[in-house]
């Protein structure tokens, strides 16, 4: 019996393939750390202390001992965008795949940790009609299929207007097609974002958004369980 | 927020939509609806409202004003209407310590009421957002909570000493030490007793220095409202935001009447929730108001904001005229003047709107109001990346080359039961420390992933993952991405046999990268950190191909465990390998999950075959008989075709 070829990580494959779609529009690979400083995790990406906006997360802490600065596991990869913001000049293009933790019991639907997929892009004139033909762009591809969105009214601190994307696979036999489905948080970048990392937000503009990369692999291959991603069981990955 | 339909309409008149309609304008125009339910004959609309929202509409009025805004219509009965007017009172006195965390306190002072049962209408509307109905007095205050957002609380001025002749109120921060007695939380027969540090708000009976409440948060059974109380007090007041949200944190107290301070509703609001609950209170228990005490210290007004054409326009994607945009705003009631021929106009939010800060937050407005369905799609530019991610190009790199090596990748969970390094909080104590390393965890895979080589058609277990693990510097957590590899050729653990498939996969790697690697190797697992080995190797410049995946539909795996069953046959010489498994498989039907030859060799014009064959039912585990019956099925069939089982 020869050795058979191995089996790539669904998550791996689909963060190499986010990445592949976003190449050709020009947006880079970012990353950051996954224990993240409570300064950039939440402060730069305005979310203050002491503000009711910091329920949206429950966040696990690293003991005051063991650190100078106050230090968390990331609550999502938003950091990433405070920290590219801070060191680079406009035109920002970015993508960042990457794990998050949250501190809330499990489910069919929730694990403390996952991976999130953060995008942002920072230039002259970017509006809302940028953010809804990239995503429109990407879903097409990454689902093999004509696909729609939709935007809602939604909240997230580091946006401003922020809202809720919805998408809709307009072709195929695919259970996802003709169905919205709510997809991610997303908006145009808060101002303070932007002035905070000394760039000016009269002349910048830009966008953000973020989502689940496990929940993308609900939709695109009926993965019905995501904690079944983490649990080292090749009866799961051998089937990708 | 649990809104009741036809509380709306109070407001918003005869105009309100039916809920369908009602649900689809808040959810594309304003707030996702979380659901609707039917509470006896009322239908309670559950409206997830945001923090940036959490200041206003919090209430039903709120819910109400956002349908008119939609709607573009005015609000047929607004309790924020007109400005609150009352007969004032001396019988009353506060003396606020700190005027920035009490900017305003009111009370008023309501004569010869009756306690009672509230009205059915009350009762009902309460019930339907899932408050118990107490008595009339207890039950108008949490109304008003509910309908306009501002948290009331009632004593009975009878049981209130006096001071000179007046009732004293003090709002002061607490003394280390000092308790407060606080009421029973739901579910608990006993009231709470709270030692303070110091921190603390406090509301304060001043004839005895007596702490009544805690600020915001919540209060105390002292000179609570009974069965026989006449005269009452009413409070209405504000508290600073962010005082009583840690303060309630502290102590765990979430309650309606804290969130709706935490979220800095406007300190207009205060003198609006008396007006409220003394009409309330006069028409469900009679009595009447003495007067009201507005003790205001410190007034705000929301900002006037400057909002131009252009940022409105460039933001959102949208070509507007500065009149439409005005229009738009001012439909929220914001006042709007629009400066001509300057493509800007300033625009200011109505008092209880404390979110509209900046210019972003009135295109928003904009935005929402006008129709986020109307932007259309910019389609991208194809464009050339500058910069490659090192670690994204080599990890995808010596992934595909474990993958060709039979290794299958694996991505673990961060967290274990012991370690180095150990989180301040997690919800389970075999999760409360990060990893440190890979390998653990690959030797736990292996473990339990040999039992299942059968089901999956493999000889030995390969795996590998590719992750960030953690280390404890000086002052800080440091971090860095790891490579780890494992083999596992028999069931029992560790054997020699693992260390040479694992070194020739290490070599290939080195081979690879064309750079030597220190790996540290234990039991059949190999890691490496590949952050250091990345900065060694040169600078990439292109990510690889991506390989296609098939496309997969995931399938559950059974929990029920497996069985396999060896079949070896000659067969002549020239019959296909898929030929014999096509002829195997026909029989065994729908309990095989799969078939893997394993073995073949040809003599003397003869070809011997060796099939495994694995069983699994997804509802049930499957005995040695069930799987036997089938077999001699299978046996039959070869037979049929005058092959030799061996």
């Amino acid at each position: 019996m020869q050795t058979p070829t191995g089996h790539q990580h669904p998550l791996t494959h689909m963060i190499a393939e986010i990445n592949h779609i976003f190449a050709k529009i020009g947006f880079e690979f970012a990353e950051g750390p996954e224990a993240e400083l409570e300064k950039y995790n939440f402060d730069r990406v305005n979310v203050p202390k002491d503000h009711p906006s910091r329920d949206m997360h429950d966040t696990f802490w690293f003991k005051s001992k063991d650190v100078s600065e106050p230090t968390v596991l990331r609550t999502h990869t938003s950091p990433v965008q405070a920290r590219i913001l801070e060191g680079t000049k406009p035109p920002i293009k970015i993508i960042v795949p990457g794990k998050v933790f949250r501190n809330e019991s499990t489910d069919a639907t929730h694990e403390a940790q996952f991976y999130q997929l953060e995008g942002l892009c920072v230039d002259e004139g970017v509006s809302l009609g940028h953010l809804k033909g990239t995503l429109e762009y990407f879903f097409s591809e990454f689902f093999s299929g004509k696909t729609e969105v939709r935007f809602r009214p939604s909240f997230f601190p580091f946006v401003e207007p922020g809202i809720e994307v919805d998408m809709k696979l307009l072709e195929g036999d695919s259970k996802l097609a003709g169905k919205w489905i709510e997809v991610m948080g997303a908006g145009m970048v808060h101002p303070n974002l932007l002035e905070v990392a000394g760039i000016d937000s009269k002349k910048y503009s830009g966008f953000a958004f973020g989502m689940g990369i496990d929940r993308l692999g609900v939709m695109k291959y009926g993965v019905e369980d995501i904690r079944d991603y983490y649990t080292g069981d090749l009866r799961f990955v051998n089937q990708f | 927020m649990k809104v009741v339909h036809s509380w709306l309409k109070e407001y918003v008149g005869e105009k309100l939509p039916d809920v369908k309609t009602v649900e689809d304008l808040l959810n594309f125009h304003a707030f996702e609806i979380d659901g609707v339910e039917q509470v006896e004959r009322e239908t309670v609309i559950d409206v997830d409202v945001l923090p940036n929202r959490s200041s206003d509409c919090l209430s039903h009025r709120g819910i109400a004003r956002e349908l008119a805004t939609i709607l573009d219509i005015p609000l047929d009965n607004d309790p924020l209407a007109e400005s609150p007017q009352f007969d004032t009172t001396d019988a009353i006195n506060v003396a606020v310590e700190d005027s920035n965390a009490c900017p305003r306190f009111t009370a008023s002072l309501i004569t010869g009421i009756e306690v009672k049962e509230s009205p059915d209408w009350l009762k009902t509307r309460l019930k339907a957002i899932g408050q118990r109905p107490i008595n009339n007095i207890v039950d108008a205050t949490n109304y008003v909570m509910y309908a306009i957002g501002q948290p009331l609380h009632a004593y009975d001025a009878d049981l209130f000493p006096k001071v000179n002749s007046k009732w004293q109120f003090d709002v002061r921060y607490a003394k280390a030490g000092e308790t407060v007695s606080l009421l029973a939380e739901g579910g608990k027969d006993e009231d709470r007793i709270i030692e303070l540090t110091g921190t603390e708000l406090l509301i304060v009976d001043g004839s005895s220095n007596t702490p009544i409440s805690l600020a915001g948060v919540k209060g105390g059974r002292y000179a609570g409202v009974h069965a026989d109380s006449k005269n009452i007090i009413i409070e209405a007041a504000h508290f600073h935001p962010t005082l009583t949200r840690k303060t309630a944190r502290r102590l765990g107290i979430v309650i309606d009447a804290s969130k709706r301070f935490e979220n800095e509703p406007s300190r207009e609001l205060p003198p609006y929730g008396q007006a409220e609950i003394i009409k309330l209170i006069a028409a469900i228990a009679g009595g009447k108001c003495e007067g009201v005490l507005d003790n205001y210290l410190e007034k705000t007004a929301n900002p006037n904001v400057e909002v131009t054409l252009q940022k409105t326009n460039s933001l959102l994607g949208l070509q507007l005229s500065i009149e439409e945009v005005a229009a738009i705003i001012n439909r929220t009631g914001c006042k709007v003047e629009v400066e001509e021929g300057a493509g800007l106009l300033v625009a200011q939010g109505p008092f209880e709107r404390t979110d509209l800060n900046i210019e972003e937050d009135f295109i928003e407005e904009v935005g929402r109001l006008y129709g986020l369905d109307k932007i259309t799609s910019v389609v991208p530019d194809t464009t050339n990346i500058v910069t490659i991610n090192a670690k994204q190009h080599y990890a995808e790199k010596i992934r595909y080359s474990l993958l060709e090596l039979g290794f299958s990748e694996v991505v673990t969970t961060s967290f274990h039961k012991k370690g180095k390094i150990q989180l301040q909080n997690s919800l389970a104590s075999d999760k409360s420390y990060v990893r440190g390393d890979l390998s653990k965890n690959l030797h736990q895979v292996l473990d339990a992933n040999f039992s299942h080589t059968d089901m999956l058609g493999l000889r030995d277990v390969r795996v590998f993952e590719i992750g960030t693990v953690f280390s404890q510097s000086e002052t800080a957590i440091t971090e860095h991405l790891s490579l780890a590899l494992g083999v596992r050729t028999k069931g029992n653990g560790f054997t020699p046999p693992d260390e040479q498939i694992l070194v020739a996969a290490c070599d290939a790697l080195e081979e690879l990268l064309s750079i030597s690697l220190k790996w540290e190797k234990e039991k059949g697992v190999a890691e490496i950190n590949l952050s250091q080995v990345i900065e060694k190797v040169p600078t990439a410049t292109e990510y690889g191909t991506l390989p296609q995946k098939s496309s997969t539909h995931y399938k559950a795996v059974s929990p029920y465990p497996a069985i396999s069953r060896d079949i070896a046959l000659w067969v002549s010489e020239g019959v296909q390998a898929q030929e014999v498994e096509a002829v195997l498989n026909e029989p065994a039907g729908d309990l095989r999950l799969r078939t893997d030859i394993f073995d073949e060799f040809t003599k003397d014009g003869k070809t011997s075959y060796a099939f495994r064959l694995v069983f699994q039912a997804t509802d049930r585990t499957l005995t040695d008989d069930e799987v036997g019956t089938v077999m001699e099925n299978v046996y039959l069939a070869v037979s049929a075709r005058d092959w030799e089982v061996r």
